[in-house]
């Protein structure tokens, strides 16, 4: 956390600067990096009708459903069937990042690491099928293979099988709809400790009936798409996929020249527990004010936020709110790819996450899109529907969860021109 | 409003009494028609949405969300039944 200050020695050993050398996503407006990286410049819009469930009875029906994942493409050693929808995308996005990384499995196998990935739902989608069957077949006709894999655990625990990994640390995070910012949190903490030299976090969710139903019935579902921001905003679109991060120590990245992405400066959490659903602006508020400290940077340092913008009436202004109160009256622009890629729920963070990264390496904001007039109660340049250049420094990546899980994780822009320069004490705390 | 509201019957009020006594957990004499959901029987945002959802499957109804805000209390809940039934 904090670093000693003026000339005192540290307390405790050196930490390691913590940096992002690969990126694996599964989305709705693109798999892969490249793909994902093209949607978001070009503001595209995952929305489409419901496919993966029947929606007879709702009034409508929209999400953000991927309809061109095949596991089979990713699964080497896993039958496909061994894993529920969630864990394959996380499985898939962490050989997408493995290789992204310019890394094989064996070098990754060779290092001690962190897999920590976050989730809502975990298996949820596999849970309403084993419902239905008991609804409609009777107690004792659970579907033996499907009723074996929803055990959460195995979003995380499928990637190190899947890559043979043995000294390895094995985490789930199931915090709700911050999960991704908590997954790579404990990645930064991990890799910055020096407890591993590697790590994959990010985070995963399947689209399922539950979890659609319930936003439903609490009547935040936009009934055609989200606006974030918006003064029209009528909620948020389900969404699915994986954002998975593979981090390592600045060392380790500099050693075997890979490319950076980004360097993960730091990390806030706050969990105020004060409403089931109901978001808390003082929470979120001390959450930022967290994650700037823990990164050692001002609120004028950041350069763009990626807010959690799920365009529900309470959220954007609350998180609004939130922000001003810690940045005044100058506010940095704001986005949410939720309004192209919906919400991913656990995932939804992690992928933010990976959106940061693209933005910090490759000079860009992503856009907020299907934006037509700004809501003066939480007015914000949300760099509506076309994404813009722009030379970045510092990037935000809020995650607020139902509960009041919040975390904030902070990226910074690593320069490759600096490395030649590093300074000998570069692995101090910054 | 232009539309006469019919009164709801005695058995009608009785059944939604019920409803809502067992998604607030309290028993019938803890609740009169005016006291408050909220303020004094605890119950957050969410009950008020179970509340509107069951009204919605025990009698064949569309509730508009918006009418979370009168149904705070028996008589608004009651109120809202009777006006969808009215349709």
């Amino acid at each position: 956390m904090s670093g000693a200050t003026g000339g005192t020695a540290p307390h405790t050993a050196p930490r390691h600067r913590v940096v992002i050398t690969g990126l694996g996503v599964v989305t709705s407006i693109g798999t892969g990096v490249d793909a994902f990286a093209d949607g978001l410049r070009a503001g595209r819009s995952g929305a489409k009708p419901i496919g993966a469930f029947d929606t007879t009875g709702f009034a409508y029906s929209n999400a953000c459903e991927i309809t061109d994942f095949d596991p089979e493409e990713w699964l080497r050693d896993m039958a496909a069937d061994e894993l529920g929808r969630a864990a394959q995308f996380a499985v898939a996005g962490s050989r997408m990042a493995v290789a992204d990384a310019g890394l094989t499995e064996d070098d990754v196998r060779a290092r001690r690491t962190l897999v920590s990935v976050g989730t809502t739902d975990g298996e949820s989608r596999d849970l309403d099928h084993l419902i239905g069957l008991q609804v409609t077949e009777g107690e004792d006709r659970l579907d033996a293979t499907v009723a074996r894999r929803v055990w959460p655990g195995r979003l995380s625990a499928g990637i190190v099988r899947e890559l043979g990994l043995e000294d390895v640390e094995t985490v789930t995070v199931p915090t709700a709809c911050a999960a991704g910012n908590y997954a790579v949190g404990s990645g930064y903490d991990a890799i910055s400790s020096g407890d591993v030299e590697m790590a994959l976090c990010g985070g995963a969710d399947a689209l399922c009936r539950k979890t659609f139903t319930g936003f439903y019935r609490l009547g935040t579902i936009a009934p055609d798409v989200c606006r974030p921001f918006d003064a029209d905003r009528q909620g948020i679109l389900t969404g699915e996929g994986a954002g998975i991060l593979l981090m390592e120590s600045l060392e380790s990245a500099l050693g075997r020249g890979a490319r950076i992405y980004a360097e993960v400066l730091g990390y806030g959490l706050s969990c105020d527990a004060s409403h089931p659903v109901a978001p808390d602006r003082d929470s979120i508020a001390r959450c930022i004010t967290a994650a700037h400290r823990n990164a050692g940077i001002e609120a004028s340092d950041v350069d763009f936020i990626s807010a959690h913008g799920t365009g529900t009436k309470a959220n954007d202004v609350t998180e609004v709110g939130a922000i001003r109160q810690v940045f005044g009256d100058e506010l940095p622009r704001t986005v949410s790819i939720k309004s192209m890629i919906g919400h991913t729920m656990g995932a939804a963070s992690a992928l933010a996450a990976a959106a940061c990264s693209l933005a910090l390496r490759e000079g860009f904001i992503p856009p907020t899109i299907n934006h037509r007039t700004t809501d003066p109660e939480c007015a914000v340049d949300c760099v509506p529907n076309e994404a813009v250049e722009a030379r970045l420094r510092v990037v935000q990546n809020n995650g607020l969860a139902f509960g009041g899980n919040n975390a904030v994780l902070m990226l910074g822009h690593w320069d490759e021109n600096a490395t030649e320069t590093l300074p000998a004490d570069a692995t101090a705390a910054a | 409003m232009t539309t006469q509201i019919a009164d709801l019957s005695t058995e009608r009020k009785a059944e939604i009494k019920e409803i809502v006594c067992d998604i607030l957990e309290l028993e019938l004499d803890e609740v009169t028609d005016i006291s408050l959901f909220k303020e004094e029987h605890d119950a957050d945002s969410l009950r008020t949405i179970e509340i509107l959802a069951s009204m919605e499957r025990n009698f064949g109804l569309v509730l508009e969300q918006a009418e979370l805000s009168r149904m705070v209390n028996l008589a608004g809940v009651y109120a809202v039944v009777a006006e969808a039934e009215g349709k």
